[in-house]
């Protein structure tokens, strides 16, 4: 059962939950960063001309999709402890980056795949009319759709990017299984330490959840910010 | 697909040997086709057409008979199936010239102002941001001059203090007098307009078509899709007539209106509202 003196104990080893949420804050956002910038490369290849690069990009997206998170998750590990000659170093003194790293890539990687997905939705979504209007003035397509197409877009896809990055928090718990030092791994540190698994994994719980809910809110914000002129 | 552009380039070559393009006009459109669907519908079936400077050209015609398409061909924003548009001299449907210099359409299109049906205006942007983009991003000139002619624009349509509004929180007219002064903010050699008064509410035509007039009277080009003909008849100097993709009559409006040659024209006229 749940008992005081457990969560106390659990409490205890509050250094290690806070060095864990460090973690999971860091790796979500680069995961976010770089996923983003996968995810808008892959859209513009699939939405342009060139075939075998349409091909390529729609192949990566389905293979990403089609395939779960802690297979890519493994794979990615192994592939770089293969392929790369990772320095084994403690990023700000506590996440051993040899595990970190292969966790960033994954994924970014991933919600690369379904980021893209979500931005050619929203470039889909923004009439030809205004292509039209932009070329008809001169713009290059590459300015047209930097200046025109993508701020229209990025209103319009950022309830659903909102989604996407929380979910990345959220799924980045699953990188504790190749060893990186995240609010999922300290709970079951914990577990090791104390006998209690039900405490820690509540006060991962309910960490996790003091990091969605804000996010979750505070691109609402950005949201209601960004569709000023769009309002009479 | 690269022998089928080749086939209509070389049939192209040949039509223009025996229709040489006017190279004094300003825009020259020779055998132009347009064809969707691998040729079963023909949007544009073979059309000549010559733009002089300083003309207002307006183009009539029953709907789907290819108004539209024909003057979103003379920017390549339709891109022809068969035919050649030149604009200064230049046939702008090539990829390189004829001293093998790469032909720019961005730098053809900086010159041919649009005005659209739908307006599109770039909604996240505010007025006098609309009108600067394209001048300042293509390097034609400063923010601070672009700003000042933008404003002075503005005020010439009536707009000098709607500048920093929002798109959305302007009139139908008045958002049209905003894409045409859009237009205007890069000097271009002519102005195309394409039925752009039909998404208007009938009390807002009026404002727009004056700026246009106005427009005329100040001696741009234009080419004008319209079905307003009464202006077509007050401020055009040349009517065109197109029906099933093919330029039935031409003329002046009042050849065109007191005196149409063709049935197809005739059954048109009597019609529509004069």
């Amino acid at each position: 059962m749940i008992t005081a003196e457990k969560f106390a104990a659990a409490l205890g080893y509050w250094q290690l939950f806070l060095e864990g949420t460090l973690c999971t804050v860091v790796l979500s956002a680069l995961a976010v960063l770089f996923g983003f910038i996968i995810a808008l490369l892959l859209a513009l290849m699939r939405m342009g001309k060139v075939a075998p690069l349409r091909w390529l990009a729609t192949a990566y997206v389905e293979l990403f999709r089609a395939t779960p998170m802690v297979v890519q998750v493994w794979i990615v590990y192994f592939l770089s402890r293969e392929l790369l000659d990772l320095p084994n170093f403690l990023l700000f003194g506590m996440i051993r980056f040899e595990r970190f790293l292969p966790g960033v890539i994954a994924l970014s990687l991933n919600s690369g795949a379904y980021l893209c997905e979500i931005i050619r939705s929203g470039i889909g979504s923004i009439p030809i009319g205004q292509t039209e209007a932009a070329r008809s003035l001169g713009l290059p397509a590459g300015k047209t759709m930097r200046l025109v197409i993508l701020p229209q877009a990025m209103k319009n896809i950022l309830p659903a990017l909102a989604n996407e990055f929380v979910t990345i928090i959220k799924e980045s718990a699953i990188t504790y299984v190749i060893g990186v030092q995240d609010i999922m791994s300290a709970a079951n540190s914990v577990k090791g330490a104390t006998y209690s698994t039900l405490e820690g994994l509540i006060i991962a719980a309910v960490l996790y959840f003091c990091l969605c809910f804000p996010t979750s809110k505070i691109i609402a914000h950005f949201e209601r910010k960004m569709s000023r002129g769009y309002k009479r | 697909m690269a022998t089928r552009d080749k086939l209509a380039r070389e049939r192209t070559e040949e039509y223009l040997a025996e229709h040489p393009a006017d190279t004094e006009a300003l825009i020259s459109v020779r055998g132009l086709k347009k064809y969707y669907n691998k040729g079963v519908i023909k949007a544009l079936d073979g059309v000549d057409v010559d733009i002089h400077k300083g003309e207002v050209v307006v183009i009539i015609g029953p709907s789907g008979g290819g108004k539209s398409t024909l003057l979103r061909s003379l920017n390549l924003l339709e891109e022809p199936t068969e035919g050649a548009v030149f604009f200064e001299g230049v046939d702008i449907t090539r990829k390189k010239d004829d001293e093998g210099k790469k032909i720019d359409i961005n730098t053809v299109r900086q010159k041919m102002g649009m005005v659209f049906q739908q307006f599109n205006l770039f909604p996240h942007k505010t007025v006098i941001e609309n009108m600067i983009l394209a001048p300042v991003q293509l390097g034609r000139l400063k923010e601070a001059d672009a700003r000042a002619k933008a404003q002075a624009l503005l005020e010439r349509v009536g707009l000098g203090d709607r500048a920093d509004a929002y798109p959305i929180q302007l009139s139908g007219g008045q958002q049209q007098r905003v894409a045409i002064v859009r237009a205007l903010c890069m000097d271009p050699d002519v102005m195309l307009f394409d039925e752009p008064t039909s998404a208007l509410d009938p009390e807002m035509v009026g404002e727009v078509l004056d700026v246009m007039k106005q427009l005329a009277l100040e001696g741009m080009t234009m080419a004008v899709v319209t079905h307003e003909m009464h202006f077509a008849r007050e401020v055009g100097s040349r009517i065109l007539f197109l029906a099933d993709g093919k330029l039935v009559e031409q003329g002046k409006p009042d050849e065109i209106f007191s005196n149409p040659q063709s049935e197809r024209l005739k059954d048109f006229l009597s019609k529509v509202l004069i």
